[in-house]
């Protein structure tokens, strides 16, 4: 590559309120690579970015574009430049048909009239889905469409502004398999048209498969940087870390005991799932495995109580549960860990002490007027706090937004425990989370059946269910296809019962 | 590098001011301090008395409506509220026609008389918000314009009065009026911090559907908000009507703007999950304040109403600013 | 036209407009007293949504002025709680008078306790309290006499045009007092003329225009020959117009066809419909009198003279033939000069 970088950062500072975030970073993207940047939460990706897109004004240092110095004062100045980002919470509007997500601020025009060139949109529209490979008519609603659906028309909206860098952020973490690959694919050929891209991801497999370079950011430093094949995952992980991670998944020491936790009977809901049959005994720790899609999430939230079933029957702790709601399944034992954590999981505005709290309130309350034991309140939550390993920098009063996503899944996490609850359900608890809070999360699951709790995990990533689970089902369209005990794990047996079955070879 | 530090330092009292509990406490401290030399008869303990005869009502109602704030909900019905309840008091124990006319019970059971009328209105905004899953700016809208329609037609827009003193004392008597008011205040304080109630109804205005999935019955918790502020809009019509010792359907219908103003002064967010008894209080003390400044100046209506706005504004920008420049978002 | 300077004089000095006798009565009686010292008199209206409320706040203001007396101001729109604290606020600031408009004739008890326990002396504008122990002064229009006399006039013109009249009158909302006054007046005129002019209508407007506009249509539908209509009040004026003219029975005086049309508050509608040739009469209520007499209570309350507890404003009746001469004394014909 003889040309000039697409894109090169020079001694970029940054503090917040004294505090230094980035620390005289300095690496350069060329034209047409793909570069991986990755480390852990906190260690300043986002604000790196946020510099690039002209969120953010760095303290010293400075950018070069294809050549040119770059200071963008305001996000328009970014994509002007021709920078594009596609975020992880993905930016359309779901009113929106996918041609005007796409053209939102560059509409087509009639001349120099304010009417929209209907006909033009439309023929742009095509032609770039084409490009990036979805085959769906201009006119559909965004709101029709699924994640990786949606990730692609942000690519698109990308290259109608003529886009020569791409930033990717997490741009797979809601996506199957399949449209991993499919993405995966579209971004290999944007590569090979000379543009360039920015990856940041946790997932460093897919790092790997996709990246010619990478840049390991720690505390906001640069600490390591080169081609991708010079580095091992396992270098990769201790320079994000800062130290060398043994092991990914803690060690299981405890074993499922007789005692029924959950038992589900043939719970259906048309459209949604189908005849649901499974169990999952105290201590036990049950994976379940699907693609996106499968109806994993909407049976998760069945069992909650969040949303109806047509028929079939759920008992928790041998307590058979008609159609009781979310409140009453709290009071016979059942936990749940949404894997919206923004909406389900947290108050992100309100303090970490007050979400830590909020389920195990009740058992504080004294008295008729149910006035709040206070000094038994502040043990509990210094308890917990003690328990899921929450960072020690951030205090009881700080609102839990302040939090990196880790430690914000340790909160959502942890006000479960202390009703030590008999079924735990857990959906995807470690999406959007760094290395080292994953081992800690894991710890924290595997303690919790341990103490004779029942754990139901969801996830869409193999690797952690092989490392943690005693069993393993997967679900495909509504459907659970198979059940594999330890012994039986494998990930290419299990990725083949998750298929949907008209695709199956 | 200096020069930053004290900037930052800067920064970090202007924070700690705004973000203070007595932010606006301080807001009327300079605001007296401002306005004293030229307000004729301002700072006289008659007019202190008088300002605390005015404020002890509207900080009754407004500590409703800090309730159901919290929850991210508005109760525009309040004002209506203290119309009916005022009248129905009115009807029920004048010396006239009032079934409780000259009864040794009139003004206990009069006063209990208003505050079911306050709860049912109450009632009846939290069970339309919670099971038809309407939004609260419509239905308190819709109630407000029945109840009021309502009040004014159980009397054919007429007035009562020749109620008992027992009950004009409750709020024509500024230290009776104190003294129910400071319960009532300390009561929703110690609902607000100490009571799982009170916690619940933080967890519903922060973000309702972790508080369900939390198991807060969150339904309840709002019904009980809007209860609450029916309830205490009845505890100021009992003032009020004490005040004018007439019983009014339009009683009170003016103050709307004042109630939600004041609570918004006071810091309670209009995004729910925020609110203190002891903001609403300042945020009732500083809009009053300058009430009566504005009023000892004979200024016209047309000013006193402009100024008013503009201060009201001021406040919700103040609001703004603080959620966004909130440690929230750092 | 006997007088065209003085009547000049008169238009030029809005504010001297007070009406013969309480000038000449403010001149000779006050002359001690207000030119001794300067008052501040506290003025708290509970409204000023409509014109005539702001024909006699403006009277009040000027005629102050002219006395050399300084005015408080206070507007509640429409709450009597802020009332009351507007006043208390007068009574912080020591005024030496209050001149009150309250919002009905009980709520305004309270308030005239808090003025008697201060020692300040409170005057009601147009609109009296319920009887108490409390002591006011009030100052009224005499709304069953000036009916009377405006409708009496109307049945003279319909006795002149010689045929039988069908007559419809518009009543006020029945809770308000001023209305009752209004209605029998026009009652106890009509008395005893029988023979020349026959209510066929009654139509109630609760001083709503909508209502009195549907009401009339559907009289005239009922009895086409309606030809007399008398109406509470002079704010219903255009409602009754628009109605007429859907009739095709709006003509001027003098015309065939044309409705003897008789009124009640002397507003600028009836002031230029008066000009127009469209309006028979209307009874005004003297404004600038019941200015000037709530002022001159206030002084003599002060200066410990006996004042009665109800003043009457016994108003006048403007027709087609003082029309000239009395527009001075007429607040509407002052407010549409504005």
């Amino acid at each position: 590559m003889t040309s000039a970088p697409a894109v090169e950062f020079q001694g970029i500072d940054k503090n917040f309120s004294g505090v230094p975030v980035l620390r005289a970073v300095t690496f350069s993207v060329a034209a047409g690579r793909t570069l991986g940047l990755v480390g852990e939460n906190g260690a300043g990706k986002s604000t790196l970015m946020n510099i690039l897109g002209g969120n953010l004004r760095s303290d010293h240092g400075r950018m070069v574009l294809a050549g040119q110095p770059y200071a963008p004062g305001h996000p328009t100045d970014a994509s002007r430049r021709g920078v594009a980002f596609i975020h992880q919470d993905l930016n359309l509007f779901s009113n929106l048909t996918i041609a005007e997500n796409i053209f939102l601020t560059s509409f087509p025009r009639l001349g120099g009239a304010p009417w929209i060139a209907q006909r033009r949109l439309h023929t742009r529209t095509t032609q770039l889905l084409h490009d990036v490979g979805l085959d769906l008519a201009p006119d559909t609603p965004v709101e029709r469409l699924s994640t990786g659906e949606c990730q692609l028309v942000e690519i698109a909206r990308a290259l109608s502004v003529d886009a020569r860098l791409i930033i990717l952020d997490e741009p797979t973490t809601s996506l199957s398999a399949r449209e991993t690959d499919a993405l995966f694919a579209l971004l290999r050929r944007l590569q090979a048209q000379g543009i360039a891209l920015i990856y940041i991801s946790h997932i460093l497999e897919h790092v790997r498969q996709l990246c010619h370079d990478v840049v390991v950011l720690r505390d906001g430093a640069v600490v390591a940087q080169g081609t991708i094949a010079t580095f091992s995952t396992a270098a990769l992980i201790s320079a994000m870390v800062g130290r060398s991670l043994t092991q990914l998944y803690p060690t299981r020491h405890g074993a499922a005991t007789g005692e029924m936790a959950l038992e589900v009977k043939a719970v259906s809901q048309p459209g949604i799932v189908r005849a649901i049959d499974f169990t999952v005994r105290r201590g036990e720790v049950v994976g379940m495995f699907g693609l996106m899609g499968a109806g994993r999430s909407e049976l998760a939230r069945i069992l909650f109580g969040l949303e109806p079933h047509a028929s079939g029957e759920i008992s928790i702790a041998g307590q058979p549960l008609a159609h009781a709601d979310a409140r009453r399944r709290i009071e016979h034992g059942l936990a749940f860990v949404s894997d919206d954590r923004r909406h389900d999981g947290l108050c992100l505005h309100a303090s970490i002490a007050d979400n830590l709290a909020l389920v195990s309130l009740r058992s504080h309350a004294r008295g008729k007027f149910k006035l709040i034991d206070r000094t038994g309140w502040q043990r509990a939550i210094s308890r917990i706090r003690e328990a899921v390993r929450l960072t020690a920098k951030a205090n009881d009063d700080q609102p839990v937004q302040t939090l990196s996503g880790g430690n914000q899944q340790k909160v959502a996490l942890g006000k479960w425990l202390l009703m030590s609850p008999a079924v735990l359900i857990l959906d995807e608890p470690t999406r959007g989370v760094d290395v080292g809070a994953k081992f800690d999360l894991y710890q924290l699951m595997l303690d919790l059946a341990d103490r004779g709790s029942g754990l139901l995990v969801i996830s869409s990533e193999i690797e952690e269910l092989i490392g943690i689970c005693d069993r393993i089902l997967v679900m495909s369209q509504g459907e659970i296809r198979g059940n594999f005990r330890r012994t039986e794990f494998n990930r290419e047996t299990l990725l083949t019962a998750a298929l949907p079955r008209e695709t199956q070879t | 590098m200096s020069d930053a530090a004290t900037a930052r330092s800067w920064r970090a009292t202007a924070a700690r001011v705004l973000f203070s509990d007595y932010f606006v406490l301080w807001l009327c401290v300079v605001y007296v301090a401002v306005v004293a030399p030229f307000t004729p008869g301002f700072l006289t303990l008659e007019n202190a008395g008088n300002l605390l005869a005015t404020l002890l009502p509207l900080f009754v109602v407004a500590l409703g409506q800090t309730l159901v704030l919290i929850t991210g909900g508005i109760d525009l019905s309040v004002t209506s509220i203290i119309g009916l309840c005022s009248i129905t008091g009115a009807l029920a124990m004048n010396d006239d026609t009032g079934w409780l006319a000259r009864s040794p019970m009139a003004m206990p059971v009069g006063a209990g008389v208003m505050l079911a009328a306050g709860a049912l209105v109450g009632g009846f905004n939290g069970t339309a918000i919670t099971r038809f899953r309407m939004p609260p700016f419509i239905v308190t809208l819709a109630s407000m314009m029945g109840v009021s329609g309502a009040a004014v037609w159980l009397t054919q827009s007429k007035t009562i009065n020749r109620l008992p003193d027992a009950f004009n004392a409750l709020g024509g008597k500024t230290t009776i009026a104190l003294v129910i008011a400071l319960v009532v205040g300390i009561s929703v304080h110690v609902m607000l911090s100490r009571s799982m109630f009170g916690r619940w109804l933080y967890a519903v205005g922060h973000n309702a559907r972790t508080a369900r999935v939390s198991g807060v019955p969150v339904n309840g918790v709002i019904l009980g908000a809007y209860i609450c502020s029916g309830v205490l809009a009845a505890v100021a019509a009992i003032l009020y009507t004490g005040q004018a010792e007439t019983g009014s359907p339009v009683l009170g219908q003016r103050i709307l703007l004042d109630v939600i103003g004041a609570t918004v002064i006071g810091g309670t967010s209009l995004f729910g999950g925020r609110g203190k008894v002891l903001w609403t209080l300042f945020g009732v003390l500083f809009l009053k304040l300058v009430d009566n400044s504005l009023n000892l100046l004979s200024l016209s209506l047309f000013t006193l109403t402009i100024v008013k706005g503009v201060v009201i504004l001021l406040a919700a920008l103040l609001d703004s600013l603080r959620t966004r420049l909130g440690p929230a978002d750092r | 036209m006997t007088h065209p300077m003085k009547f000049f004089l008169r238009v030029c000095l809005l504010a001297a407009c007070t009406g013969l006798v309480g000038c000449q009565k403010s001149e000779t009686t006050s002359a001690g007293t207000a030119g001794a010292k300067p008052l501040t008199i506290g003025v708290a209206f509970e409204t000023l949504q409509t014109e005539y409320w702001v024909a006699g706040f403006e009277a009040i203001k000027a005629d102050l002025k002219k006395r050399g007396h300084t005015m408080l101001e206070a507007v509640s729109d429409g709450d009597t709680n802020r009332q009351f604290d507007q006043v208390k606020n007068f009574i912080t600031r020591k005024v030496d008078g209050i001149i009150l408009v309250p919002k009905d004739a009980k709520t305004c008890l309270p308030i005239i306790k808090a003025a008697n326990a201060a020692n300040v002396p409170i005057v009601l504008f147009n609109r009296p309290a319920d009887k108490s122990d409390a002591k006011s002064v009030a100052v009224v229009a005499d709304n069953f006499a000036l009916t009377r006399e405006t409708v009496a006039y109307l049945v003279s013109e319909a006795k002149k045009a010689g045929r039988k009249h069908k007559a419809a009158i518009l009543i006020g909302d029945l809770g308000d007092i001023n209305a009752i006054g209004r209605r029998d007046g026009f009652d106890a005129a009509i008395k005893g003329s029988e023979s020349v002019v026959e209510v066929v209508a009654r139509i109630p407007t609760e001083w709503n225009q909508e209502k009195a506009q549907a009401g009339l249509v559907n009289a005239l539908q009922a009895s086409p020959d309606i030809n007399f209509i008398f109406t509470s009040s002079d704010f219903l004026l255009p409602s009754i117009v628009s109605a007429l003219k859907t009739a095709g029975k709006y003509h001027q005086i003098g015309m065939p066809g044309h409705v003897i049309l008789g009124g009640f508050d002397g507003d600028a509608t009836a002031y230029q419909l008066l000009k127009d040739g469209y309006l028979d009469a209307t009874g005004v209520q003297d404004v600038y009198f019941e200015a000037a007499q709530c002022i001159q209570a206030v002084i003599d309350l002060r200066a410990g003279r006996t004042v009665p507890d109800l003043i009457r404003d016994p108003g006048f009746v403007i027709h087609q033939a003082n029309l000239q001469q009395k527009a001075a004394q007429m607040w509407g014909a002052q407010m549409s000069k504005k």
